[in-house]
């Protein structure tokens, strides 16, 4: 408390009232978009098309975001968690192109994620350099090296006869009428929301992304617990990278670049959702479903393909500044 | 206001540690291995490589490092005033994209017949409404310029898009010309831009008082607010600066390649490579113009020498981020050993 605190009287009913829209700012823009794109296309609002928004927008942006989420939370974060998509991806497709079963690939594959995550950490965690820094380095370095084993940016197909059953299950498949991809993302989705909520591990790198001096004072080893959280970020995004390889069935060099910046933007505007404005699960998957939601819905629009850019920009933004306001505001009063 | 600043003498002296020997050396070690290395570099691609230290050749190099150099250096002023964290303090998302927006605006100006007088102040204006836009964000709304620049830059990204219809608008005119054509030597003309660039942010951001106030709001906050320094001035005035620069980046980028291209977000992740990369020239390793403009030289060289040498291009990116591991760590760890 400052010594800057207003009587309460002063508070007033409007300030209020503007405080809670800031707060479920996030949840009324949901509200909003989702009643907008209802409105304005007749395709919107079908089943069909919900579906497509959940399992071709939203499932891998959730997945790459948890990841992201773990980073941010423990006060970095993770630029490569593109390149760790794309090492599993290369991983997987490799393998099972050189005939191996399905299940050994995807264990190498998620194995090229952590690999990828444990040299983050090491970078990170053992000689200390910025988490920005040195996954910036990693992101680079990723680059060059799937050019070099893809002769310069090649994709890698797999022939369309030479599918495995497991595989085209992975990617298209259904439990009990669910997407397999969709299951697998509301798996990792409550499994990530338990370790934050539940676990002392996720208590521990909360508290290192709040105050790092504090966790180090009581005793705790903040850098193994931060290793651990890239070599799970890694991991995380690897599962992605199965996913999206599995879906298109060909590995395309870098293509997992794409979602580092929504990645980034579902988990800030993720904190929006916290009232002290940190990293959340819940916020991430709601940030995700906001962007995956815009996305869909301006492809459905009759709007130029080129402003829906500007679109999805302009939106994020006003979240942010309507987020960030509001903090400043209320660590002013 | 000089840039010798006295401390008051305080009680605190005697429990300082007494100066390290072994440390300074290996600053000292770290500082000249940087420009060792550049030299290095240099001479074993000249070996190589016979044509390399040619006088055109070396004026080619800077001819292509004037658009990203350009660039980085305006990056370089929102780190020096954003503070060296980079996740919270001065980084900016939007300049590749500034730089693509803003030379269409260049080549749709000259499209639609305006002339390049029109047609310069036009660009400049965009590239500093985009650094404004980025200044409100930051110092009015308080969004983490990661965030802010991040949101900018795909709203600007989108605004190319939209002008350009994702395709080459192409533009020639005197101005254009005479900007890429060379002198009698064999130097492009963008070479000089360069080089003139450098030495106008130089003497301003090193040279002047408005500088130093610069370097203080991002490394010491707290301290240039207790000395009353406008903070939200100078840093809106950083981001606005940056902004202008990807503004005549733009204009740079429209002569180099005879209009405006699609793609300029490629141009991000190497610029904020190299205006990190920047510190390592520097006295103290903080970011500065010249050191900016070295580590730009350095990747020019390096995709030069590269290309004279038949070895393939992809390699760049692994050696731009192999050399920004290795200079992080190194710079991490003397500081560690020095603290």
């Amino acid at each position: 408390m400052s010594l800057q605190t207003p009587p309460l009287a002063s508070i007033g009913l409007p300030r209020l009232i503007a405080g809670g829209l800031v707060r479920y700012g996030l949840i009324l823009a949901l509200v909003a978009v989702f009643a907008a794109f209802s409105v304005a296309t007749p395709t919107f609002l079908t089943p069909a098309n919900l579906q497509s928004i959940l399992v071709n927008n939203f499932t891998l942006l959730a997945i790459v975001s948890v990841a992201m989420t773990f980073a941010v939370g423990s006060g970095g974060i993770d630029l490569s968690v593109g390149t760790a998509m794309d090492f599993a991806s290369f991983a997987f497709v490799s393998l099972v192109l050189a005939g191996q079963p399905v299940a050994v690939a995807a264990l190498a594959g998620l194995a090229a994620g952590a690999f990828v995550g444990a040299f983050n950490a090491l970078l990170i965690s053992g000689i200390g350099v910025s988490p920005f820094l040195a996954t910036l380095g990693t992101l680079f370095i990723g680059r060059s090296v799937q050019q070099l084993l893809t002769n310069g940016g090649n994709p890698v197909y797999l022939p369309p006869n030479g599918v495995p059953e497991a595989f085209r299950f992975l990617g298209h498949g259904t439990i009990a009428g669910f997407p397999v991809p969709l299951a697998a993302a509301i798996v990792v989705i409550v499994a990530a929301a338990v370790v934050f909520a539940r676990t002392r591990f996720g208590r521990v790198i909360l508290s290192i992304g709040i105050q790092p001096g504090v966790v180090r004072y009581s005793g705790i080893a903040a850098p193994a617990h931060v290793a651990v959280t890239f070599i799970l970020v890694g991991l995380i995004a690897a599962i992605a990278g199965l996913i999206l390889t599995a879906t298109v069935t060909t590995y395309i060099p870098s293509s997992g670049n794409a979602f580092l910046l929504n990645a980034i933007g579902a988990t800030f505007i993720g904190t929006t959702l916290s009232p002290l404005g940190r990293p959340n699960v819940g916020g991430t998957v709601l940030g995700a479903l906001l962007l995956s939601i815009v996305a869909n819905g301006l492809l459905l629009t009759d709007l130029n393909f080129y402003w829906q850019q500007v679109g999805t920009g302009t939106l994020i933004f006003a979240v942010l500044a309507l987020s960030f306001i509001n903090r400043k505001t209320a660590g002013a009063a | 206001m000089s840039a010798e600043v006295e401390f008051a003498p305080s009680g605190f002296s005697a429990a300082e540690p007494p100066p390290r020997p072994a440390g300074n050396i290996a600053a000292a070690a770290l500082r000249f291995g940087s420009l060792i290395a550049f030299a290095a570099i240099l001479i074993i691609f000249s070996l190589t490589a016979p044509y390399f230290l040619s006088i055109g050749n070396i004026g080619n190099v800077l001819g292509q490092s004037a658009i990203s150099g350009v660039l980085a250096i305006g990056l370089t002023i929102v780190l020096i005033a954003g503070g060296s964290n980079v996740v919270t303090g001065g980084i900016d998302l939007s300049l590749a994209a500034n730089m693509g927006l803003s030379a269409a605006v260049y080549a749709s100006l000259t499209q639609l017949g305006y002339g390049d007088a029109t047609a310069i102040a036009a660009t400049i204006l965009t590239g500093a409404l985009i650094g404004s836009v980025n200044a409100i964000a930051v110092v009015y709304a308080g969004i983490v310029p990661l965030l802010a620049t991040l949101a900018v830059m795909n709203v600007v990204a989108g605004l190319e898009l939209v002008l350009t219809g994702n395709t080459v608008l192409p533009a020639s005119t005197p101005f254009l010309s005479a900007l890429s054509a060379s002198d009698p030597f064999g130097i492009p003309v963008l070479a000089y831009v360069l080089l003139g660039f450098t030495a106008i942010t130089t003497a301003i951001v090193q040279y002047t008082p408005l500088g130093l106030r610069l370097y203080a709001v991002g490394e010491f906050p707290d301290a240039a607010r207790a000395a009353g320094l406008p903070l939200r001035r100078l840093l809106a005035g950083a981001f606005v600066a940056s902004g202008v620069s990807g503004g005549i980046a733009g204009i740079l980028s429209v002569s180099y390649l005879s209009g405006s291209t699609t793609g300029a977000g490629e141009m991000l992740l190497p610029v904020v490579v190299t205006a990190l990369l920047g510190s390592v020239f520097s006295r103290r390793l903080v970011p500065t113009i010249t050191g900016t403009l070295l580590s730009a030289l350095l990747v020019g060289f390096l995709v030069n020498g590269f290309q004279l040498l038949n070895i393939s291009s992809t390699l760049v990116s692994g050696v731009q981020g192999v050399l920004i591991l290795i200079v992080v760590s190194a710079t991490t760890l003397l500081r560690r050993q020095e603290a």
